[in-house]
Parts: C-alpha cells; sequence; structure tokens
C-alpha cells in the first residue's frame, strides 16, 4: 500500500467473495456483509451489517483492530477515510465487482474521484501461500479424502454420495462442504449441483470444494464397480502433470484433453481462473496453493479428475490431493 | 429445478418485461444473491459471477466467471446460450452492446457491481428491481407447493436437531447430522445457525467446536431449501429437564410468536405483526429487548432467498397480500435465560395465515445424561 501510494484500501466480503479479508482477519459474514478498511498501519477495521451483540461472535472467531456495526457499508467506509487528505488514493479491490449499494456511498464521498482498483495489487501478494496456509489446506485435503472415502461402494444414488460426503467432512469440522456431482459419465460429464435427487450410472465423478477453517481445496475423482485400468493411467499422468503445471510437459496424456484449468485465492474469490486451456490470466508464481481440474477422453470413455497442489518453480511442485 | 416452475417464471417474467417497456433484462447473481438469477434465469451459482441477459422473446444469454459452472448451466438448460469469461462483467459489457436501440434494465440493485452501475443502463436499476421484487413477493400454487415441501423438510430436519442434540457433542457435529439429512432427502442447501449455553449467549452464528452442556439452551434456525425455495423453523431445546426459570421465560416467545402469526393477514404491514409480537414483550417489561440492541428482526420473507422482503420491523409498512410467505420470530435474548428463537413459516391467505411448519411449539427437552 505504502509503495502504491494508498491511503487506505477497501475490501468487501460477503459469502460469495469471503477468501480477502478471511486471509486478513479470518473473519467470513456467512449470511451478512462486511468491509474492511486496512490503513497503511495498525490493525484493520471491519464494517459489518451484523448487529452490535454479534461483536463477541465476530472476535472469537477473527483477528481485528476495531468492529463497528454500521448499516450502510460504503457510507460508514467513506467517513473513517474521511480525515484523509483528499490526493490520498483509495484502493479498492475488485473496484469493479463492488456491489453498487456499497460502491455508491462512496463514490459519492470526497474520495469518490480517488477509488483505484487494487485488484493487481491484492493478487501481487496473495500468493505464493505461507507454511500455514499450507498446512490448513492439507487438513482439508485429508478431510476431503476421508469424506470421498466414505461413500458406500454400493451407492445407486446421488443422496447417497452426499450424504456421506456431508456428514464425513463435517463431522471433521469443515464448514463449507460444496459436492458436484457426474451421475453417469456415459451421460455427460457436467459436474451438476444435486437438486432432487439421481439414480448413479455405472460410471459417476464427485468434485468436492471444501473449506476448514476457510482455506478452500478440490479435488475429484470418478468412482465405478469395475474402475478401468485406464483411470489409474489417468490419474498417474495428472498427479504427475500436476506438479508441473506451469512448466515442461510430462509426456503425452493416456488420451485427449477435453479441458483443464488451474484456480487459486488470488482475490475474494476462493477460486479464480488463473490459468486454463484458453491461456493464463496472469503469472502463476512458484509456491501458489492452486486446485488443478482436468477432464480426459480416454479409449474407454471420460475420465475427470481435480486435486490441489503447491505450485512448482525450478522444481516440481508439490500434490496435496489429488 | 422444476421445468414447470421456470416456464412459468420467465412467462410472468415476460409479462412485466412488457408492461414495464423493458426489451432486455441483465440479471445479476452470485452464491449470496442468488435469488433474482434462480428467478429470471433458473440458475444457482456455486462459485462467482453469473449474469443473465434476458431477451422479452425468450432468448437468455449466461455469462459465468467459472468454466465449470459455464459446463453444468449448460447441461442443466441447453436451450441457453452460455459462455464464461475471465472477466465477465466486461464480458457482459460487451453483450450489452450488441442490443443496440433496445431498452435495456440492470437488477438487482444488490447485485450489480460498480462497472455496470455506472454504465449507460444506471437508470433502471431501480425500477427494474422492483419489477422483480414484485414478481418475486406473491407466490404462485407451483412455488407455494415447493415451499410446503421445504416447510415439511424443514419439520424433519428439527427432529434430527433434536436427536442429535447431545451432552459432550461438539456444535459442528449437530449440524453434520442436519445436513446429512437434507442431503439424503435430495435438499442441496440449507442454511442454518445456531447457539448453545446460557445467559451469555447473545443470538445465533454458525457453528463452532463448543461442547454442549447440560443445562445449556440450545437454539436453532434451519432453512432447507427445496426448488429453490427455502421454509425456515426456530426452535430452542433444552439439555436436561428445563427450569422454572426457563419455562416462564418461553412461555411469552410462545405467546409472542402465537400473537405474529395471528396478525399475518391480508391488509395488515409487516410493521403490524412486528408489533404484535413486541407488544407482547413489553407487556411484560421486556421491551429492551425488541430493540436492535438485542434482536434484528421478528421476521422476513421466504422465497427464493433465505432472508428476503418484508422485515417484520415495526416501521416497514409494506401491506400483506395473500400467497406472500413469511416466517413469524420473536428472536431475541431473555435477560434471566439467554437467546431464544421460536418462528414459524407462514402464507397469507384469503382471510389470514396457514402456518406451514408443523413442529410443536415447545420448549423441547432432551436427555442431560
Amino acid at each position: 500500500m505504502r509503495a502504491a501510494g494508498f491511503g487506505a484500501t477497501l475490501i468487501y466480503t460477503s459469502f460469495a467473495r469471503p477468501s480477502a479479508v478471511a486471509w486478513l482477519t479470518h473473519f467470513v459474514p456467512y449470511w451478512n456483509e462486511g468491509l474492511l478498511v486496512v490503513l497503511p498501519a495498525g490493525a484493520p477495521l471491519l464494517l459489518a451489517a451484523f448487529s452490535k451483540r454479534m461483536h463477541g461472535w465476530i472476535r472469537s472467531v477473527s483477528h481485528v483492530g476495531d468492529v463497528q456495526s454500521v448499516q450502510q457499508l460504503g457510507k460508514a467506509a467513506a467517513d473513517v477515510i474521511e480525515h484523509l487528505p483528499v490526493s490520498s488514493r483509495i484502493g479498492v479491490l475488485e473496484l469493479d465487482a463492488l456491489p453498487w449499494p456499497v460502491a455508491e456511498p462512496l463514490l459519492n464521498s470526497r474520495h469518490g474521484a480517488a477509488l483505484t482498483d487494487a485488484t493487481e495489487l491484492f493478487a501481487s501478494i496473495r500468493q505464493p501461500a505461507d507454511d500455514t496456509e499450507i498446512s490448513l489446506a492439507q487438513r482439508a485435503a485429508d478431510i476431503s479424502l476421508k469424506a470421498l472415502g466414505s461413500i458406500p461402494s454400493g451407492a445407486t444414488h446421488a443422496s447417497q454420495v452426499l450424504a456421506a460426503i456431508e456428514r464425513s467432512a463435517r463431522l471433521d469440522g469443515a464448514e463449507e462442504v460444496l459436492a458436484r456431482l457426474a451421475p453417469d459419465l456415459a451421460a455427460g460429464t457436467a459436474l451438476q449441483r444435486a437438486e432432487g435427487d439421481s439414480m448413479l450410472g455405472g460410471r459417476y465423478a464427485v468434485e468436492l470444494s471444501l473449506a476448514y477453517k476457510a482455506t478452500w481445496v478440490r479435488v475429484a475423482r470418478c468412482f465405478s464397480a469395475n474402475a478401468p485400468q485406464s483411470w489409474s493411467e489417468a490419474r498417474r499422468w495428472t498427479s504427475d502433470w500436476a506438479t508441473r503445471i506451469t512448466g515442461a510437459s510430462n509426456g503425452p496424456p493416456p488420451g485427449n484433453i477435453a479441458f483443464w484449468s488451474l484456480e487459486a485465492c488470488i482475490g475474494s474469490q476462493p477460486f479464480s481462473v488463473v490459468a486454463s486451456a484458453i491461456g493464463p490470466r496472469g503469472t502463476v508464481f512458484a509456491g501458489t496453493l492452486a486446485c488443478f481440474s482436468i477432464q480426459l477422453q480416454l479409449p474407454d470413455g471420460p475420465w475427470l479428475g481435480s486435486g490441489t497442489v503447491v505450485v512448482g518453480g525450478r522444481e516440481p511442485g508439490r500434490v496435496l490431493i489429488d | 429445478m422444476s421445468v414447470r416452475l421456470r416456464a412459468e417464471r420467465r412467462a410472468r417474467l415476460a409479462a412485466a418485461m412488457a408492461a414495464e417497456g423493458v426489451d432486455v433484462l441483465i440479471v445479476c447473481g452470485n452464491p449470496w444473491r442468488s435469488d433474482y438469477l434462480r428467478y429470471a434465469a433458473g440458475l444457482t451459482p456455486t462459485f462467482g459471477h453469473v449474469f443473465a441477459l434476458i431477451e422479452r422473446e425468450g432468448r437468455v444469454q449466461v455469462v459465468a466467471e467459472h468454466p465449470l459452472e459455464a459446463a453444468r448451466f449448460q447441461s442443466e438448460q441447453p436451450d441457453l446460450r452460455v459462455s464464461w469469461s475471465l472477466s465477465p462483467i466486461e464480458a457482459v459489457e460487451t453483450a450489452a452492446h450488441s442490443f443496440s436501440r433496445r431498452r435495456i434494465a440492470l437488477a438487482p440493485l444488490a447485485a450489480i457491481p460498480y462497472r455496470l452501475a455506472v454504465g449507460s443502463f444506471a437508470s433502471s436499476m431501480s425500477s427494474a428491481t422492483a419489477m422483480l421484487d414484485r414478481l418475486m413477493l406473491r407466490k404462485s400454487p407451483l412455488e407455494v407447493d415447493a415451499l410446503r415441501r421445504a416447510a415439511t423438510l424443514a419439520d424433519e430436519g428439527y427432529a434430527v436437531f433434536r436427536e442429535a442434540a447431545r451432552v459432550g457433542r461438539p456444535e459442528y457435529a449437530l449440524v453434520a447430522d442436519v445436513e446429512a439429512f437434507f442431503r439424503s432427502r435430495g435438499c442441496p442447501e440449507n442454511f442454518q445457525i445456531l447457539a448453545s449455553g446460557g445467559k451469555e449467549v447473545r443470538g445465533m452464528h454458525p457453528p463452532t467446536e463448543r461442547r454442549l452442556s447440560p443445562g445449556d439452551l440450545v437454539t436453532t434456525e434451519l432453512t432447507p431449501c427445496v426448488d429453490g425455495y427455502y421454509a425456515q423453523i426456530c426452535r430452542t431445546l433444552v439439555l436436561g429437564s428445563p427450569s422454572e426459570t426457563q419455562l416462564r421465560a418461553f412461555a411469552v416467545y410462545d405467546e409472542a410468536l402465537a400473537a405474529g402469526v395471528a396478525a399475518v393477514r391480508p391488509g395488515a404491514t409487516a410493521g403490524d405483526v412486528a408489533r404484535a409480537q413486541n407488544e407482547i414483550f413489553r407487556r411484560d417489561g421486556l421491551g429492551d429487548y425488541v430493540t436492535s440492541e438485542y434482536t434484528r428482526v421478528r421476521g422476513h420473507g421466504l422465497g427464493l432467498y433465505v432472508d428476503g422482503r418484508p422485515a417484520l420491523l415495526e416501521d416497514v409498512a409494506l401491506v400483506l397480500e395473500p400467497e406472500m410467505t413469511l416466517v413469524v420470530h420473536p428472536n431475541t435474548y431473555h435477560p434471566e435465560v439467554g437467546y431464544i428463537v421460536h418462528g414459524d413459516s407462514v402464507r397469507v391467505t384469503a382471510d389470514g395465515c396457514e402456518v406451514l411448519t408443523r413442529t410443536a411449539r415447545s420448549l423441547f427437552s432432551v436427555p442431560a445424561g
């Protein structure tokens, strides 16, 4: 912030966009919204739409300086930064995406002309992940694997799969569990948000995105009572590929690559695409905690996988879960 | 999501757009505010921004931020034109420009991003949001049916919660049991907060690692979703036998809930329903505890959002109409026993209301041993 000449940086948080504020304070607002005011020195100030009685809970789960209950996040932030010189640049993470009810009072404040997008600045410091975050991700990865392992071997319906995952993951402390299914790989590979129930085909896939103490990981697995040999080969190749995802190829895949992407937390969302089959978004730092997703068209049908990796640099990366 | 529901809503939206003179409606959403997108396009985002550009004639173009979300939407509704972009807001701007000379509107206010809001459609935001709000307030028979099923699930979920609440278990284990139950019933999501303890508890929150103790009041608010529609139930239980003080305190909430439900009828305002509940507290000398210092709202609308319009507060003048759906809940802090919650989902009928949740209105007791 000092290098960019920011007098303050504003970071919005909600259930949909919790990650930046969680990274800085560990606070996730769940059913509400907040705006973090970060000044060049001192602890950040959390403006929250929660009533004052929730301050005890907020303080018990986060690391912030002050917490203020406010009705209008943008207006309150404008008041907080009013003392700054009008020439001060005010950084806003993902300014383009800031919800209008928050943005409007800021735009109309004396600092309205000074609002500056801080997305690139934040992304430049967000990764690589530190040891603590990687440890949390490893714990989340372990929870995920155990949850996938709890799927009944004879499951015939999506509801059985989802219930088993949910129970296992939450009993292990996961606070968010988002599972999507391709219930019948013979019919399609689209990962669906199960609403109601559906029969499972002979081959199906599950993608599990999971948060443990605000650290998200993702894993996907294909399931079949008679898994073909090609799946083992696909998984081996993918695991190796994931360690070199930004580097040299590890040889041809066992089939055609239908799709791939690499997602990392570089802003307010748990996952943002940083590289994909259609091209990179920008530099992916060595040491970035990232989730890869890949779909292969194998000779005997489609296969898909996701996992979590610490991206390599000169040395291969480290797969936490695949 | 029900194909019939989606078709019905699409038709209602097209009629409203025609009445308002809107040719193209751009609806913004994300996993937090997905209600307007659900209504207008039948889409429920799980990650990232999603935008639907809906032409009055029925063509729908969708821009997602994540490729797998785009693939899912295309799979769910093959008739949509779906794409994904690393810069979805910019992509929507570009797409909107292709509708030159057509009248474009933008909604909802709560989810419109800054960049679109300062663009050329800014003047349409309030009216387009109001148009969708009107459509979403009164429910059709199909929508009420979804809410009824969600209410039944809420009742069943609370029975699971009662079984799960046992001394020594951490709060998150209760949520594990309830969420697993809901998934086993095909319910994709549930909004749940809870609390446990005594006089120190001021409100509910996501589950913590706190373990339940004998004598605790355990509160929860369950809000399962069926076909996109949420119903809610709020109840309180005691680990062990309730004390006389707990029973006496609970009686106030029970009477307030009954008074609130009795006040729900066409022509009454949201404020009337809040006032009916608050008067019970004021009569018993608990007026301080129905202020914003101790509580938020006395209930709220239900539908495609867990905390919809109208908020039940004494200063809200919105007039209730048949087929609106609400949860009435006089949840607040009690100075002698702590936080108590007690609430039911209701549907406004022609001459009163129908209570959708059926769980007994009791201060439940579960074994402490």
